[in-house]
């Protein structure tokens, strides 16, 4: 069975050693956060860094656990959540395996990605079980998108979708500075060091037709956007 | 700063010494049963003669009512002002400038207000009455993988040794001049110095904690024995199938009211 030896290569003793560690930094990095009263989350931070380094099913371990913990210790209101968290990790371990983790545009186009993913997952457990509304900052742009006269489901994506971005982007270019600043005789012995090994060499011409492509994504989710508006 | 990092406050009542499945079982209950019930008063009713009764018969009253007080009650209540504002619907009932309440908005967000109210409730009895080891310990009895509970157990250890370290990161930080409370961008510059060593410090120590629990049989595939016995009486198996009926009975009920 190939797919269960996938898997299973994502968790040696140093995936299980790890989790406990991300999803502690998630939970501490995000309380920074708070205190520093930036206008993002960085609570996936940990997650990303177990994705990226351990593979995609071990990152969406521990987005999931990460949610439980959090629900466990700190707000039992975030344990509807985790499947948002499941994918970030998840997502991240695949764009990592893809080899989009290995310079910083790259980095920019998972967190893009992630974002995208955690707009989409997020939209259903905000309509059905919050009623659309939630009790966070970004629910205004939804009541205004509501007062416009739009579906409950096309006001709660437009306002993940143009949330989402900016807090995932960051959050995957931290991960990355993060593993960069690690030595590599230690990220060999996580089960997938060759993730993020760093690209050098001609990469312009690759980074060119990423951003063309980026741009392109750009445009497209924006024509979308714009056509479920309409 | 030495925070708890945990709800549990030991007592001696009926839902303490219940199973932690059971008590489980018990929370996915209220939760699903609120949300599948097909009845609009379901929520208020499960709060009333669920939730509360619930608290008292496991004393842990003044706890609950102080978490009710600083988490569940503002969450809800924000989420019902938010709704009752802003959901569109059909029947005005008045209007102030742009805020418009309908008959729709308010019942609905009555509905969702107190389906929250009563999910966060249910999990905060659960977290008081349930200590997390005693849960991890029966769920691994019953067949969780031991590297689960591994996680769980030692996550709720390792968070406040690195609040702690955050603190001292903080401070030292301040003291050598790091502004961490003026402008944006400066703030936005303070993330790395303060992120930076948190972070690398606490995976420098992955590898050792690694050859450590390597070297205590963390891989090994052997059953393994508990030192605790978690009592699972016979109360608790007819509690568990009880509970179990009605929520299929409420998820069924939804599905044959909405097919007639």
């Amino acid at each position: 069975m190939k797919f269960i030896d996938s898997i299973k290569k994502d968790f040696n003793t140093m995936t299980w050693v790890l989790i406990p560690v991300a999803i502690a930094i998630n939970v501490v990095v995000g309380q920074i956060v708070l205190v520093l009263k930036l206008p993002v989350y960085l609570d996936s931070i940990g997650t990303m860094l177990v994705g990226a380094l351990c593979g995609p099913w071990a990152g969406a371990l521990t987005g999931a656990l990460s949610n439980v913990i959090w629900g466990l210790a700190i707000d039992p209101g975030a344990f509807p959540w985790w499947p948002v968290a499941f994918f970030i990790g998840l997502v991240t371990g695949f764009c990592a395996k893809g080899g989009l983790f290995k310079n910083w545009w790259k980095v920019v186009i998972t967190g893009f990605l992630v974002a995208l993913t955690a707009a989409i997952v997020s939209t259903p457990i905000g309509v059905y079980l919050f009623g659309g509304i939630t009790a966070s900052g970004s629910s205004f742009i939804t009541a205004y998108l509501l007062q416009t006269g739009q579906g409950v489901v096309q006001a709660v994506f437009s306002t993940n979708f143009l949330v989402e971005p900016v807090d995932k982007i960051s959050t995957a270019l931290l991960a990355f500075a993060i593993i960069q600043g690690l030595s590599r005789r230690f990220l060999a012995r996580f089960p997938r060091p060759e993730n993020v090994e760093i690209e050098t060499g001609a990469t312009r011409t690759q980074m060119f037709i990423a951003i063309g492509i980026v741009i392109l994504l750009v445009l497209f989710a924006a024509f979308v956007l714009v056509n479920i508006l309409s | 700063m030495h925070e708890r990092l945990s709800f549990y406050v030991k007592r001696d009542s009926p839902l303490h010494s219940l199973n932690p499945l059971t008590k489980l079982t018990l929370v996915l209950g209220l939760v699903l049963i609120s949300f599948a019930s097909p009845w609009y008063w379901t929520p208020q009713f499960l709060v009333l003669f669920g939730i509360i009764p619930l608290i008292f018969i496991g004393k842990v009253q003044r706890e609950y009512f102080g978490a009710m007080l600083r988490l569940i009650l503002p969450a809800s209540g924000i989420l019902f002002l938010m709704q009752v504002f802003f959901l569109p619907g059909e029947h005005e009932i008045f209007r102030i400038w742009v805020i418009t309440v309908t008959q729709e908005s308010l019942t609905n967000a009555v509905t969702n207000a107190t389906r929250i109210f009563l999910m966060v409730s249910s999990f905060t009895l659960f977290l008081l009455t349930t200590h997390p080891s005693e849960l991890m310990s029966d769920l691994t009895r019953r067949g969780l993988p031991g590297q689960f509970a591994y996680v769980i157990i030692s996550t709720l250890q390792i968070i406040p040794q690195m609040q702690s370290k955050a603190q001292t990161i903080i401070a030292a930080q301040r003291s050598r001049g790091l502004d961490t409370q003026s402008s944006f961008g400066k703030r936005v510059g303070a993330l790395v110095p303060l992120v930076g060593p948190l972070v690398l410090g606490s995976l420098v120590e992955v590898e050792e904690r690694a050859i450590a629990i390597e070297a205590r049989g963390f891989t090994s595939t052997r059953k393994k024995t508990s030192l605790y016995e978690i009592p699972d009486s016979s109360l608790d198996k007819v509690l568990r199938w009880g509970l179990i009926l009605l929520i299929v009975v409420s998820i069924a009920s939804r599905f044959f009211l909405a097919g007639s």
